[in-house]
């Protein structure tokens, strides 16, 4: 389902470039849930912006569904990431002046207007996420974890073929934590929704069917529990 | 169990007559309690028994002093680097460092990092069997593995307390 290979990114920056990824490679099947660790600047972030095809790539390629997102024009990829991807980013990046719902709704519109099963899917969204009675409130006035969840609710409302997540637990407390990755396993579950999740928590990553430990802009090693040594493998990763 | 180690801790450090033993033991021993004397000598028979202790003989007040032998010594190592596994008690892991800790051990760094990964076993393996039984409306059984995930967890976050405070 998702092919990346051999993918690099430079920032350039003045005179300085610096190498972020530096030749990535990796395969996730459809309907897999997959988790990425690894230390702060590693590249995580990065390679998931490349993979929602919000930023391109300086070398290598990644296929999504069969689909080279390098050969799409800026616009082909803008469906392409409206129809395909949901996105949860590390800082939200919601609509600050706009509602929790408003917010929730936004991805849907671009398919005109919004009917009354849509509707129903965000309210169950708002309440699947916690957010009851909030409906109204604007973004800018809710707590960092409150934000997060609106960002994951948006993420989640196209019913997405892949959900790219960054730290989507990153502020929350461990019992909202269990929520949303509940809500996660439901909809990948359910929709046979492809997973990719961006987590510095082991209780979050173990979700996941399996790990990527990332390194250094490339990938250090995929984790799965059928490995035999893969627990003392991530002790020392994790030191 | 944990008398045999704790005296193997202790003789490490320098050798001992046995009313000191008890003395020591039962700070070693924390909050589980005193030790009754009558454990401490039958377990120092079978210690010298087993030739992992030994006794040079008598002190000035004429009471029998006990030191390691070079296999208590390979014994109580072999002991130290041995993780707990995870359906044993916290107080397991917390005696054996404390002994560690008493004995100024050189390989705690390695002992706390095999202990992690047991932990971290035990962690994907009951998280895997938590999502199952999620998906299955188990709400028992999940709410169980929760619990024990929640005692993994903090377990977890005190070993990575001691390595943080030791670099
Ligand atoms: N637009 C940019 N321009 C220049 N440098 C960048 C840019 N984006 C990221 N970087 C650099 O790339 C490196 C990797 O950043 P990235 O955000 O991918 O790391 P990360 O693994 O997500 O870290 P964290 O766990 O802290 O979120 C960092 O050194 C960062 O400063
Ligand atoms: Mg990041």
């Amino acid at each position: 389902m998702i092919t990346i290979e051999n993918l690099s990114k430079e920032f350039l920056q003045g005179q300085q470039s610096t190498e972020v990824l530096k030749g990535v490679n990796l395969n996730i099947k459809e309907g897999e849930f997959v988790a990425i660790m690894g230390p702060s600047g590693s590249g995580k972030s990065t390679l998931l912006q490349l993979l929602g095809g919000l930023d391109v790539p300086t070398n290598g390629t990644i296929q999504i569904d069969q689909k080279y997102l390098n050969g799409m024009t800026e616009k082909e990829r803008t469906i392409f990431r409206r129809k395909k991807l949901g996105f949860v980013f590390q800082n939200y990046q919601l609509l600050s002046t706009l509602t929790v719902e408003e917010n929730i709704a936004f991805p849907l519109h671009a398919d005109g207007k919004l009917t009354n099963e849509k509707n129903r899917m965000i309210q169950e969204l708002i309440e699947s996420v916690g957010l009851d009675g909030l409906n109204r409130k604007r973004v800018n006035l809710l707590s960092g974890g409150q934000q997060q969840r609106v960002a994951i609710a948006r993420a989640l409302v196209n019913n997405p073929a892949v959900l790219l997540a960054d730290e989507p637990t990153g502020n929350l407390d461990r019992a909202k934590a269990e929520e949303i990755l509940s809500l996660f396993l439901k909809f990948h579950h359910e929709n046979k929704q492809t997973i990719i999740m961006v987590t510095h928590d082991i209780f979050a990553a173990g979700f996941a069917d399996r790990i990527v430990l990332f390194r250094d802009g490339v990938v250090d090693r995929v984790i799965s529990r059928k490995d035999g040594d893969y627990a003392k493998y991530l002790a020392s990763f994790m030191a | 169990m944990s008398v045999k180690y704790g005296i193997l801790t202790l003789l490490f450090r320098q050798t001992h007559h046995g009313y000191e033993l008890k003395l020591e033991l039962d700070s070693l021993l924390g909050i589980k309690g005193k030790v009754n004397p009558g454990q401490i000598y039958t377990t120092l028979d079978r210690l010298i028994r087993d030739e992992l202790v030994s006794s040079p003989g008598l002190d000035d007040q004429e009471r029998k002093r006990y030191e390691l032998n070079p296999k208590g010594k390979d014994e109580l190592v072999g002991w130290l680097l041995e993780p707990i596994p995870n359906h044993g008690t916290k107080d397991d892991f917390f005696f054996k460092w404390n002994c560690a800790r008493t004995i100024h051990f050189e390989q705690e760094k390695k002992m706390l990092e095999q202990q992690k990964a047991m932990i971290i076993e035990g962690v994907l393996e009951l998280t895997k069997l938590k999502t199952e039984l999620l998906l299955q409306n188990q709400e028992k059984r999940y709410l169980l593995i929760s619990g024990m995930l929640f005692h993994l967890e903090a377990d977890l976050n005190w070993i990575n307390q001691v390595e943080n405070r030791l670099r």
